[in-house]
Formats: C-alpha cells, structure tokens, sequence
C-alpha cells in the first residue's frame, strides 16, 4: 500500500482467470496510478512495485515520451481505462498500444457501474486484444463472474474481498444462454456439427 | 408452452444455489447491505416498507395450472395468502423473509419458474401480448422470439449492471396490447413480402418521470439477428447512457438527447461488426423453442354465434352472462372457441390483481378444465384462459362466478391498474389501493359502467409510474407535497396503436376528493358524448379545458401553484 493518494487500492493477490486455465492467485506486481496529480508525474519504479498501470488519458499526453515507450516495451507501464474512456474515439492509439502494452486494466468506479463490461467486450470483439484485460477498481467477488465472461482474465480485487470465497466463484455455472468471450452458449457448445 | 430442457433446468437451479450462497454471506455479515441490495434486486427481492417483497417472473405472461399451484403454495407457505399480478406480467409476494427467499426460488425452480432479473439495472422479465398465438388479429405468434429473448437475456454478462432498468416488450399483432411504445426497447413482428418473419425496432419509449413514446430506429430486421442488434444497441446504451443523474439514466433521456437518428446511427455503426457472428440465431434454436408453440389439440367445432352462446345459459341469467361475454370474453382464431379473461378487480374489496389461494387453485383447475391447462398474466392484471370452447362458456362462467372472479368489468373504469403504492411499496409518494376502492365503491353500478363504455383508469403511488398512469384515458398519480399525500389528475392518455401519453389538467387533488373528481369527469363526459363516442374520443373532440373546468369545479383547497407538471 502506498501512503500517497495517487494510487488505487487493491488486494495484495491478483486472481488470474485465463480462457481455458484455471483460477489461481498471485501477487500482485503492479501499482495502479491514478494520476489525479499529473504534478507528480510516474511513481518511482526503482522502489518498491516496479510496474505500474497508467491512466489511458494519461498515456494519450505521453506516450510519445522516449523514456515511456521504454518502460512499457520492457513490460513496466500498462494502461487502464477509466469507465467513461472511449476506446473507440481513440482506436489508433489503442491499435498501436497492442504493440507494446504489456497488459490492460478497466476500472470500475463502483462495483454496479457496468461500463467497464463494455470495454472489456470491445477490447476483445472489436480490437481483437488477446492480452490480459485486469479489472481494477470497487472489484467484488460478485462480478467477478461477469467480468470472466466479458473479457477480463485477471482481477485487482479490492482489498477487503475474501479470495476463498472469490475463487469458488467460477464454477457456479456449468450452462450459458448466450455466448460470451470464453465460450459459446451452451446449445452452440454441445450441438456442434 | 416452452418446457424447460436440461440447459435451461441447470441454469435455474444454478442461479438458486448462486443466491443461496450471496443471501448467507449477507446474513453472516460478509456482505454488505449496500453491496447486497442490487444481488437481490437482480433477482426480485425488494425491501419495502413492512417486509421484503419477492417479484417472480411469468416470461410474456404465460403460465400453466401447475406453476399457478406453485403460486399459491409459496403464497400458503411463505406468505399472507395472497399474490399480486403485477402490470408487468410478474407475481408478487409482499411479504416474504429474506431466509427463506433461497426456498422459495428451489421452488419456483422445480416448476421451471424464477425470478431473474424481475428487478434491477439489467434488462428485466420480457413482456408481449397476453393474447399471443390466440389473438384473431395476430400477423405473427411473438411467443418463439419471446423465449428466444429471454435466453439470450438470462444472465447476460455485459449489460448486469446498466444505467437503469431496461425493459423490452414484443408485439405480433395488428392492436397493440403491450403499450409496446412505452418500453426502453419495443419489437414489432411481422412478415415480409416473401414471408419471413422481420423485426421493427423501436427505442426509448417509457413512462416514469419523462413520459416519452419510443421511436423507430430500425426496420425489417431479420429475426435471426435480433442478438447482434440488441447487444450493439444495449453497448451503446451501457457505454453511453447517463449515470450521473438516475432520473436521466434511461435509455429514452439518452436517444432524445442524441436524436433517434443519431442514436439509430450509432447502433448501425456497432453492429457493423458483429452482425454476422454467431451470437445471431439459428434455424435449430428457433425449431427447437417454436415446437413448443404449437397449436394445442383443438376439437373441430362449429362457430358459435353470440346468440347462440347465450342461449346455452338459464333464461333468468342471460342478461348477466351475455354483459359477461360482451366484456369478458375476447374473440379467437379457431372456430368454435374464446378467450376468456378473468377479473381480478372485484369492486372495492382487495387490491387490483390480488389473487387469493384459494383463487388460485380454483383458477389452476378452471385452466386444466376449460383451457388446456393454461393461463396468461394480462398486464392490466387479469388472467386469462385463452383456449374455452364457447359450448363451455356458460358452465366457466358459473365456475368463475364462485371465485369472484367474474365481474364483466374488463375494459371498463373498474378494471383499474394500480400499483401497490404506499401501503407496501417504499418508493411511493402516496397510496394507490385506498384510490383505486375509493373508486370502485363510487362507481359500483354495472349498468351505469356498461353504459358508460370503455375507460382506462390508472393509478401510479409515485412518479416510477409502475400503475401506467401515463397511458390511462384517465390518470391519477400520488405525489408527495410538504408530507401530505396529493394526487395529479392527467387525461387523454391511450394504450394501443393510438398510444399517447396523457395532460396534467392542473393542480393536485386530496385522497378524499378524488371520487368526486373523478363523478365530475364523468359526467361531463356522459353529458357531452355523441351517441356511442368512447371517452377518449370525446375528450380529443372536446380538448382538456372542458373537463379540468369540471373536475375542479368543487375543489376544496387550491394546492400551492408550483406542483403542475413535475415531468422534466
């Protein structure tokens, strides 16, 4: 945890989820920076975490930097989206990210803010991003299943959520009635020709 | 009708342990009230006023004589004794213990019943014509998309958590009986030239605080990719809907803000890149949904005139059962049979679409005796036995009668829709039920109401407008001014294909002024009327001034001036 306020909270463990693997737990490597006081500029990566999430709207006004571009090929910067971020408005710069971006997080203001299952959902369907989206923010375990479906394969939990009982989450349903990035609707799945 | 298969039996059954396990870790402290609240709204479960209250789905109204046991078994068990039918094709249970809500749904579950999304900010229980596959004026039976919508809209994982609630409604026939241009997304079926079945798509229609009627944004639409256009038109929605302001964050505040245009141009330019994927439909899903709307095992009968119809009861009774056939029993597409709607607004005694246990399994056997064991949830909050051979209309009736549930009120200023309001509901403004008796006790006259002919009275405890009271030819809505409960008078509303949302004549009325209101406005209309002129069509003839001069003719207190027209 950091003392300054320029960074969000989330639980020491990430959960992993990738398409067809398992979840599983894992320390968590990255600082998430909220640059709400862009004075600051980049947290300091030789101490402590040294890699960090940087905002998308951040990284629109500085990527050009020869020092980013750097740390983000060496696998130390990411973006996340905020919730009102419109990838879509900004694809030439998302296209180009792919490049480089090491992965990507979505941030949910509020655990019942669904914005994020949306760009999740276009960062797959519509960028064809095959990297890892994280889901960062008021991160519950009761969407974690949502998230899992729309795209995201890892999840910053906030810090108070149980992981025992977020890791059962997976598993409640074996059936699907429409189909979702990780697999067909169940009818599809069962009666192919 | 649709019978579960093992997907759609696992998934229920799923979404009960799923619930099981949130209402526990909510009971044993883990999980957080305000965290908790839109799990449980996501599957119906309000905290009103005395008690939760458990909303359960009845998918575009249909349902058979087992499940409506089902009903009134949790009525018995884990209720007062009673349900509610709702305007929106659900059954409401208004006082249930969040232990035991787990239990009901294991349930409901086992008679392919749930209450999945009947709340919340997800797309919500799918309504459509409470006449579907019966209809005489049916272009296309809506019920094979209606089950295919329902689940693709089960637990979709990228629109659980919208702006605010979204509900659709699917209409195939010529009348609209769905107030289809009051939903956030309205389908109109029907066919081509070359006889396939396309979909007209209108948006951001709804009542609540902004009444505004929906407006077509895409036309013959393919039914098979109904999928891919909803999920580019529900992104746009989720992605760009307000979420600052919940009485701006429907989808209608959102296309008006746009322009349909625009907003219709934005759904195109999403869909452009999944229209062609497989989230569409297939001819399998259909084939495998549409056998189960197949054309019950009808008797090749003669068609019966109404005379002859009447005739088949005691002469002493034909004057009441042919009122009851007059305003009951609607006409059907097979020769030698009708459909029948039950009253579930007896004057002034329970609240509108009240139905008791005993009701209910009485009703349960009249399904399975008179209409092939299956009944339709009206969103006027009837039901409706829509298979009875006219030979047998007169024996029904009778059975009806023993029940209370025969008063030939359908359509009439009795048949009043209403929410439950302040006495349950902890959103309302005002009570609705005292209303609507209020009401029904004023005007108890069955010879007076049959003259007087067909007249929408709805009633709304609060500006969510769950009583429809936008679209009643008369409209009473409860505000709230300074702690007092007031009502708002609108006329001139309309349901149907001549949909229109109704004026507020001016300032709000006291509770006990209300039938004295309401005796002024109809008289008025009865002294102005043309020869058999429908109350709606006089006042259009006659405009609104005519009427409000009436209605507050003897007001006892003029309110404070600032209330008219809290719509914004």
């Amino acid at each position: 945890m950091s003392l300054t306020t320029n960074i969000i909270a989330a639980h020491d463990h990430v959960l992993h989820f990738p398409k067809d693997g398992k979840p599983s737990l894992a320390p968590n490597e990255w600082l998430i920076w909220s640059s709400s006081q862009d004075e600051g500029g980049l947290p300091d990566l030789e101490h402590g975490k040294k890699k960090v999430l940087v905002p998308f709207t951040w990284w629109i006004n500085h990527h050009h930097e020869a020092d980013i571009q750097a740390k983000a090929k060496n696998g130390q910067i990411g973006v996340w989206f905020a919730a009102d971020d419109d990838t879509l408005k900004h694809a030439d710069l998302v296209e180009q990210g792919k490049q480089i971006w090491p992965l990507v997080a979505a941030h949910f203001p509020i655990f019942r803010d669904g914005r994020s299952f949306s760009t999740a959902a276009l960062l797959r369907d519509r960028f064809q991003w095959t990297g890892e989206i994280r889901a960062i923010g008021d991160v519950l375990i009761d969407q974690l299943l949502q998230g899992a479906r729309v795209g995201f394969d890892s999840f910053a939990l906030r810090p108070d959520q149980k992981t025992d009982v977020a890791l059962k989450q997976f598993d409640l349903f074996t059936v699907t009635t429409q189909n979702s990035w990780r697999s067909k609707r169940s009818l599809l799945a069962t009666n192919k020709e | 009708m649709y019978k579960y298969d093992h997907i759609d039996q696992t998934l229920v059954d799923q979404r009960v342990a799923q619930f099981r396990d949130q209402v526990a870790r909510r009971l044993d402290g883990s999980l957080a009230e305000e965290e908790f609240r839109p799990l449980r709204l996501q599957n119906g479960l309000y905290h009103q006023r005395h008690a939760y209250m458990l909303r359960v789905a009845i998918p575009y109204g249909l349902f058979n004589s087992k499940q409506l046991r089902t009903m009134a078994l949790i009525a018995e068990k884990y209720d007062r004794g009673y349900g509610h039918f709702t305007t929106r094709q659900n059954i409401q249970y208004n006082w249930v213990t969040l232990e035991d809500t787990p239990d009901i749904l294991a349930e409901l579950a086992k008679v392919e019943m749930h209450a999945i999304q009947t709340s919340g900010n997800c797309i919500r229980n799918i309504t459509s014509d409470a006449f579907a596959g019966v209809a005489g004026d049916e272009y296309v039976d809506p019920r094979p998309i209606c089950e295919l919508l329902r689940q693709w809209s089960t637990l979709h994982p990228e629109f659980a958590h919208l702006p605010r609630k979204f509900k659709f409604a699917i209409n195939g026939a010529k009348e609209d009986r769905t107030i289809l241009l009051c939903h956030d997304v309205g389908i109109e079926l029907k066919k081509n030239t070359n006889g396939e079945l396309i979909a007209d798509i209108y948006a951001g229609g709804g009542m609540g605080r902004t009444p505004i009627l929906g407006s077509l944004i895409k036309t013959g639409l393919p039914w098979q990719l109904l999928p891919s256009y909803l999920t580019a038109l529900l992104r746009v929605y989720n992605r760009f809907g307000r979420r600052d302001n919940l009485y701006k964050a429907r989808i209608k505040i959102l296309v008006k803000a746009l322009s349909p245009e625009e907003f219709a141009r934005q759904v195109e330019g999403e869909w452009l890149f999944n229209k062609d994927s497989d989230v569409n439909f297939t001819q399998a899903e259909w084939d495998r949904v549409a056998k189960h709307f197949t054309k019950p095992a009808y008797l090749s009968l003669a068609k019966l005139s109404d005379q002859q119809v009447i005739n088949t009861a005691s002469e002493a009774e034909r004057a009441s059962f042919a009122r009851w056939l007059e305003r009951n029993v609607k006409p059907h597409q097979v020769p030698g049979y009708a459909s029948v709607i039950l009253s579930l607004k007896p004057h002034g005694s329970v609240a509108p679409g009240d139905a008791t246990i005993a009701q209910m399994l009485a009703i349960a056997d009249l399904a399975d005796q008179y209409s092939f064991g299956e009944l339709r949830a009206t969103h006027e909050q009837n039901l409706v036995l829509a298979d009875v051979e006219q030979s047998k209309l007169y024996e029904l009736w009778q059975e009806a009668k023993k029940q209370k549930v025969a008063l030939p009120n359908i359509g009439l200023l009795t048949d009043i829709i209403a929410c439950p309001g302040g006495d349950f509901c902890s959103l309302a403004n005002a009570k609705s039920l005292p209303i609507a008796k209020a009401i029904q006790e004023r005007f108890d006259d069955l010879d007076y109401l049959f003259d007087l002919g067909d007249i929408s009275l709805n009633i709304s405890g609060c500006i969510n407008s769950c009583g429809h009271h936008h679209v009643g030819n008369i409209g009473v809505l409860g505000v709230d001014k300074d702690g007092e409960e007031w009502y708002q008078i609108t006329l001139g509303g309309e349901q149907g294909n001549d949909a229109a949302i109704g004026k507020v004549i001016g300032p709000s009325f006291y509770a006990d002024e209300i039938p004295d209101v309401m005796t002024n406005i109809i008289n008025t209309y009865v002294a102005q009327r043309n020869d058999d002129e429908p109350f709606i069509e006089t006042y259009r003839r006659l405009g609104v001034t005519t009427f409000k001069e009436a209605a507050y003719k003897n007001a006892k207190k003029k309110e404070k001036a600032e209330t008219a027209g809290d719509a914004s």
